[in-house]
């Protein structure tokens, strides 16, 4: 079944099923679209309105009542469509000889005008019509002739970077009411939903079946659920672990479909509905629906006139605009047969509260929005401020000359080249200047470049980091009376500088060395302090000092350089805080193993103030000269207690009383 | 060559004569023009009728009156114009030139043929 509706076309009332008004609207504006180089193209438009009307009159005369897509469609092959005549209008221009010098200019001068009013049409504008917020996405996607809505999804994925050039948009373009200029759309399908009709439209323009959008949507949420009921059912679902993971999804899951409610606009009209759905796609979606009811259409077509109220608008061409869902007369309640589903109504019962639950939606939405902005305005500055604080981290891994430069470079082109040619866009769009591409192409050349020598410097960053290497040094502790070595901590006496990033959890980067005073050396703290036992009767202090380099001669002079001077004084054992390495070697994962060897018998304390030496040295170097060196295993201490090594391990001289 | 393409230059060229021709004849608004055309047997699409009529209205070369009309909105009957008068007569001496010349070509050619044989042996 079809909305039958009635216009006032050329002075006469007719009635017009709505698919074929809509055929019949489009087909107009095409012409006026195509006539508008003509001059007297108003007029030539208006004949040929004069002579579908005439047409359709000719067909009212004949017994029908009603004009359907099929005489619509026939009056238009008959006219013939702007891309059918257009050679045949072309050569006009030159066989006219009438006015012929000024035709055949104007004949000549047509893919000029042409382009000069493409450029018109691509002026950026806010677009009024079609908006979420301001229609800067609309327009932009106007201008690029996309789908607002990837438009609008890009917005809100790269949100941070792109807002602000979505207030600078705001602000600078004029705002415009503008026709849709893509013929396929994404939009919200209120014939086929469960919430919002986001998956039904989905599935309406990828043509597919609606269960499958809605079953990717559902299936997380489900799952979770699945999941938390069946834990002491089904023993699998712990592999599913961690319940945080899993509610984010569920939550990504949400905001998705928030987001996509918010940004993809509802079907309301035909147009948009065949929009939506592709022409053919509707229309075979209504035939369907026309197939299964065709004698009950046709007994009540006789009627129609009678029920259907006349709506009267001034002219199909003048008004056609006005001519939406809200002005259409309601659906004739008796051409409703009980199982038609698709039409092209819109009101159905619920939509009430689902309305409401879209408003809330949309609140929580530009609440969100709001905070975000704000903290992404906070985020913006506090990165500038901390990226300046890691530029002295630059030298760890970046070598003067020509990796610096091809840092700079790199820098430059990444991110300048992306703001800079936004705003050279913006500026000249606001001032209408011609578009050129040849700027696009440059820039993004160079951007590609950036992008080479990003990589490139990677690579060379990432070679130096190729090969691990360790050197070991073994020292005897000279003897000393008693049978208690005391283990401290040497303090660095002198400043130093560390780094940090002043902001989140752990400001200070352990990890990464130090700078002395003078900048000529670097401190490291990634010290593993381990305890053995001796294989003779003294006690021995083994460093392993560990490396990663270019190749392996690099890393091993790396390792050889370090300096991690041990004091004894009689029974105390003083280990420097940090060991040192020159500036020149850079960050190259230096690492240091300090394993002190306890004769049996003999008792060992280590002060609690060298509890950071508890690093994980991951060097595969260093794994291998412990496997291959150690006839005993590292054995369990503490900090600040007394051991005595008894049967090969380490035992608590006091015991605790009120461990008791 | 796309023989389409040739097959529309042909028959748009002699497009204008014709229209200028049906309404010399009568005067006529373009519902008739389109009739008359498809009666002996010119495919015409509309759409070029009326910017075609359009212009020929702009060079004075047509005039129109308004009629009512018992089936529709009232027409557009077009006339000639005295200069439209001058141009069909100018277009139609073009016409008889060309198309008897056209005829003679084609017939010639088939002559040529007969004849050639007996031109050498004098």
């Amino acid at each position: 079944m079809k909305k039958v509706i009635n216009i006032n076309f050329q002075g006469q009332v007719i009635a017009i099923e709505e698919t074929a008004y809509e055929l019949l609207k489009q087909y107009i504006e095409s012409l006026k679209k195509y006539f508008s180089r003509e001059e007297g193209g108003e007029e030539i438009v208006n004949d040929i309105e004069n002579r579908i009307a005439e047409l359709f009159g000719n067909r009212l005369k004949l017994g029908i009542n009603i004009i359907t897509d099929e005489d619509v469609q026939s009056i238009i092959s008959s006219i013939g469509r702007p891309e059918d005549f257009d050679a045949d209008y072309q050569d006009f221009d030159y066989a006219y000889g009438a006015k012929s010098s000024q035709q055949k200019d104007s004949a000549y001068e047509q893919p000029k005008t042409e382009s000069i009013e493409s450029e018109e049409q691509r002026s950026l504008y806010r677009n009024e019509s079609d908006r979420i917020i301001a229609g800067v996405c609309s327009g932009l996607a106007h201008y690029f002739k996309i789908d607002p809505v990837w438009m609008r999804i890009i917005f809100v994925i790269l949100f941070s970077v792109l807002f602000w050039v979505y207030l600078i948009l705001w602000v600078v373009l004029k705002p415009k009411a503008l026709e849709t200029n893509v013929t396929k759309r994404l939009y919200r399908n209120p014939n086929d939903r469960f919430l919002g009709g986001v998956c039904g439209g989905i599935a309406a323009y990828f043509k597919i079946d609606t269960w499958i959008p809605r079953l990717l949507f559902a299936a997380p949420l489900f799952l979770n659920l699945m999941g938390m009921i069946s834990i002491p059912v089904f023993p699998w679902n712990r592999f599913l672990d961690n319940w945080d993971f899993n509610w984010n999804i569920n939550m990504s899951v949400v905001v998705v479909y928030a987001v996509l409610w918010v940004i993809i606009p509802r079907a309301n009209t035909v147009k948009q509905k065949l929009e939506m759905m592709g022409e053919e796609e509707y229309i075979k979606s209504i035939r369907e629906t026309v197939s299964d009811n065709v004698a009950n259409v046709k007994s009540k077509t006789d009627e129609s006139d009678n029920y259907t109220k006349s709506y009267v608008a001034t002219g199909i061409a003048d008004n056609s605009e006005k001519v939406t869902m809200d002005a259409l007369p309601p659906e004739p309640p008796r051409n409703i047969p009980p199982k038609s589903s698709v039409n092209a109504a819109t009101g159905s019962g619920n939509s009430g509260c689902l309305s409401a639950l879209g408003i809330l939606f949309k609140i929580i939405f530009f609440a969100f929005a709001g905070i975000f902005a704000i903290a992404m305005t906070g985020m913006l500055i506090a990165f500038l401020v901390a990226g300046t604080k890691f530029v002295p981290l630059k030298s760890l891994f970046i070598e003067y000359g020509y990796e610096n430069s091809m840092l700079w470079l790199s820098v430059i082109l990444l991110f300048a080249i992306p703001i800079v040619s936004i705003i050279v866009w913006i500026v000249r769009r606001s001032m209408k200047a011609k578009s050129r591409p040849v700027i696009g192409i440059v820039s993004i050349i160079l951007w590609v470049i950036g992008i080479f020598s990003a990589t490139m410097l990677g690579f060379k960053i990432a070679e130096k980091f190729n090969v691990e290497s360790s050197t070991e040094n073994v020292q005897a502790l000279t003897s000393f009376t008693g049978n208690k070595l005391y283990v401290d901590m040497a303090d660095y006496s002198s400043d130093y500088y560390s780094f940090s990033r002043n902001f989140g959890p752990g400001s200070d980067l352990d990890n990464f060395p130090y700078y002395t005073i003078n900048e000529d050396s670097l401190l490291f703290s990634n010290i593993k302090l381990q305890i053995v036992q001796s294989q003779d009767s003294l006690y021995h202090v083994r460093t392993i000092s560990s490396s990663s380099g270019k190749d392996l001669k690099i890393a091993k002079q790396n390792t050889e350089q370090f300096t991690y001077p041990l004091q004894q004084q009689d029974s105390l054992l003083l280990l420097p805080e940090f060991f040192s390495a020159p500036i020149s070697q850079g960050f190259r994962v230096q690492g240091m193993i300090v394993e002190i060897a306890v004769p049996t018998g003999k008792k060992i304390e280590i002060d609690e103030r060298l509890d950071d030496y508890d690093n994980f040295i991951s060097n595969s170097s260093v794994r291998r000269k412990l496997k291959k060196s150690r006839k005993t295993e590292a054995l369990d201490w503490d900090y600040g207690e007394e051991y005595i090594l008894e049967n090969g391990d380490l035992n608590k001289t006091v015991v605790l009383t009120d461990s008791i | 060559m796309n023989i389409e393409n040739t097959q529309s230059q042909m028959r748009k060229g002699v497009l204008e004569y014709c229209i200028l021709a049906i309404i010399r004849r009568n005067e006529a608004y373009p519902g008739d023009i389109i009739d008359e055309m498809k009666n002996a047997g010119l495919q015409l699409l509309e759409g070029t009728l009326y910017p075609l009529l359009n212009r020929l209205k702009n060079a004075e070369i047509l005039n129109y009156r308004w009629v009512e009309s018992t089936s529709g909105p009232p027409r557009k009957y077009f006339t000639l114009t005295e200069k439209g008068d001058k141009f069909y007569e100018l277009l139609e001496s073009t016409w008889v030139e060309l198309s008897t010349g056209v005829d003679e070509v084609i017939k010639g050619n088939y002559k040529k043929e007969e004849n050639e044989p007996n031109n050498s042996e004098q």
